[in-house]
């Protein structure tokens, strides 16, 4: 590992502290200007006349080229570092979400809101900050840099929210995306401490000298790889289905609308806490341990919620246990595929596990419509989270923690 | 050494934080609707008061109460009069807004799942 803030002249900029703080403020940003989509439904919708399955579906659009991208902005932020991948990234963005504001067809809608947005979440998103913290901090300190960038990526809804409706109700929704996809624009300048890891070049000691065509062939036969990817779906499938279904679940249990906002917010507020910590304990356990143990706890908690009369208590308690295990498994998965595949490949190699994710976020949302629709309960969408996280935390139980042999160097 | 690190992390999200609640002021005083205002729009009481203390004003003030929110003490309510707004604040609300930016949020890697909870959400008149 290349101590940059030793050899750079100026070392205030590239210091460990100032590159943490610039990405997690760049992670924050791409996930929170994202996150002000919903303020958009209804005006957006109204002033053209349609439908909000219209503005749905270039959102569900955003989330699959996200995930399709994924792989693609790894290979690139690989190749060619951290801080040109978020500088392209950033301007794709902007583009995205400037043209929101112009949008008179719904086809112009797909494409901004859509796919350019999706493309530039994929190349500014946690993963690419991960991938370059991974390069840029100290081992001992990753882990824990990975929990801090998932944490702040999660704070970003909390900022974002209320500066999106602060810039509707004081310009207008055309100027308010104007002036989101200005603030965009403020990755570029964060990018710079980021720009301290070149891409292509950083690669451990015990790290095999790998082109990207064989470390992705190499990745892909490396079992414990795959039973990541698999492991990941779930994660996906359950904090989907229980982002948009939660709440009419609890309000068809009785709960009332006040405490089932609260309850939502709880989730979120422990969620930042939770991702948290698993960065830190990924620094100091067994991430493979951590996740069998996130999986089954999730499986626990809702079954135990299911299955017992929902009152306020269970409620609050259900929500602040998941909060915590919400994207707890962002920074462990990440170190696991940095910990068997070094540093090298890690944003093309995490592009692919994420897409596994977005693919069952998809199916989470979708077949918790479709089968409380079927069957008039979401009941059994519960349970097949249930199974799904028993087979995570089974899947991820033989996963071996260590360098990949196909991506050891030979020892001399 | 990690305790540096734990120091950076809690003045970092301390300062998200704040940035977060000075923006939701800000916003919350942007979204306040001038006391000519009429039509529908969000009344906000102090949280003390009781629902039919809340309601009584809504009458007094003139307006029709449509609905009260997931937040027990911001109400929707319809005035045709001018200067219901006003009127909504001398009946004993503390305020009258258009949407207010007060929602749960949640974290997610599906923006359109987190899209449609806000929508559930959102305080709109």
């Amino acid at each position: 590992m290349t101590d940059v803030a030793e050899s750079s002249p100026a070392r205030w900029l590239y210091a460990s502290s100032t590159i943490i703080v610039a990405g997690c403020l760049i992670a924050l940003i791409a996930f929170g200007v994202r996150a002000t989509a919903g303020l958009f439904t209804a005006p957006i919708s109204e002033a053209h006349g349609w439908g909000r399955e219209v503005f749905g579906f270039a959102m569900a659009m955003q989330n699959l080229i996200w995930g399709l991208a994924g792989p693609f902005a790894g290979m690139v932020a690989d190749r060619y570092g951290a801080m040109r991948v978020i500088v392209v990234g950033a301007f794709i963005y902007a583009a995205g979400t400037a043209l929101m504001a112009f949008a008179d067809t719904p086809g112009m809608l797909f494409l901004g809101g859509g796919v350019l947005m999706g493309i530039g979440i994929a190349l500014t998103s946690f993963s690419i900050i991960m991938a370059a913290f991974g390069r840029l901090v100290a081992p001992e300190k990753r882990s824990w840099s990975f929990g801090i960038a998932t944490a702040a990526s999660s704070m970003g809804q909390f900022v974002f929210a209320p500066l999106g409706q602060l810039f509707i109700a004081a310009y207008g929704w055309q100027n308010a995306l104007l002036l989101l996809a200005a603030s965009t624009l403020l990755m570029v300048v964060l990018s710079v401490p980021l720009g301290a890891s070149k891409g292509g070049v950083a690669r451990g000691e015990k790290e095999l000298d790998l082109s990207m065509r064989q470390a992705l062939w190499r990745g892909f036969g490396h079992g414990s790889y795959l039973l990541l990817i698999s492991g990941f779906f779930v994660c996906g499938f359950q904090i989907a289905f229980m982002t948009v279904h939660l709440p009419a679940y609890l309000i068809e249990r009785g709960i009332s609308a006040s405490l089932a906002a609260w309850a939502i917010g709880i989730v979120g507020l422990f969620n930042v806490v939770g991702s948290y910590l698993a960065g830190v304990y990924g620094g100091h356990a067994s991430r493979r341990q951590g996740l069998v143990f996130i999986y089954l706890a999730r499986s626990a908690i809702i079954a135990a919620f299911i299955l017992f009369p929902v009152t306020a208590l269970s409620t609050v308690l259900f929500t602040a246990s998941m909060g915590l295990l919400w994207l707890s498994t962002v920074p462990l998965t990440m170190g696991l595929v940095t910990l068997m595949f070094g540093t090298r490949y890690m944003a093309t190699l995490y592009g692919f596990v994420f897409f596994s994710h977005q693919v069952g976020s998809f199916f989470g949302v979708w077949l918790g419509g479709y089968l409380y629709d079927r069957y008039g309960t979401y009941d059994p969408v519960w349970w097949i989270s249930i199974a799904l996280g028993v087979f995570a935390a089974i899947v991820h139980w033989p996963i071996r923690e260590q360098l990949a042999a196909s991506f050891a160097a030979p020892a001399r | 050494m990690l305790g540096r690190d734990h120091r950076l992390a809690i003045g970092l999200f301390l300062s998200l934080l704040a940035v977060a609640i000075v923006a939701t002021m800000i916003a919350v005083r942007a979204s306040a609707l001038p006391d000519s205002a009429s039509g529908k729009m969000l009344a906000v009481f102090d949280p003390r008061l009781e629902e039919p203390a809340m309601f009584a004003a809504l009458v007094r003030a003139g307006g029709r109460p449509l609905r009260r929110t997931w937040l027990p003490s911001v109400w929707v309510v319809a005035g045709d009069a001018p200067g219901f707004a006003g009127s909504l604040k001398q009946a004993g609300a503390i305020g009258a807004y258009g949407e207010l930016p007060i929602s749960p949020e949640l974290a997610g890697c599906f923006a359109y799942a987190d899209a449609r909870s806000r929508e559930l959400f959102a305080l709109r008149p």
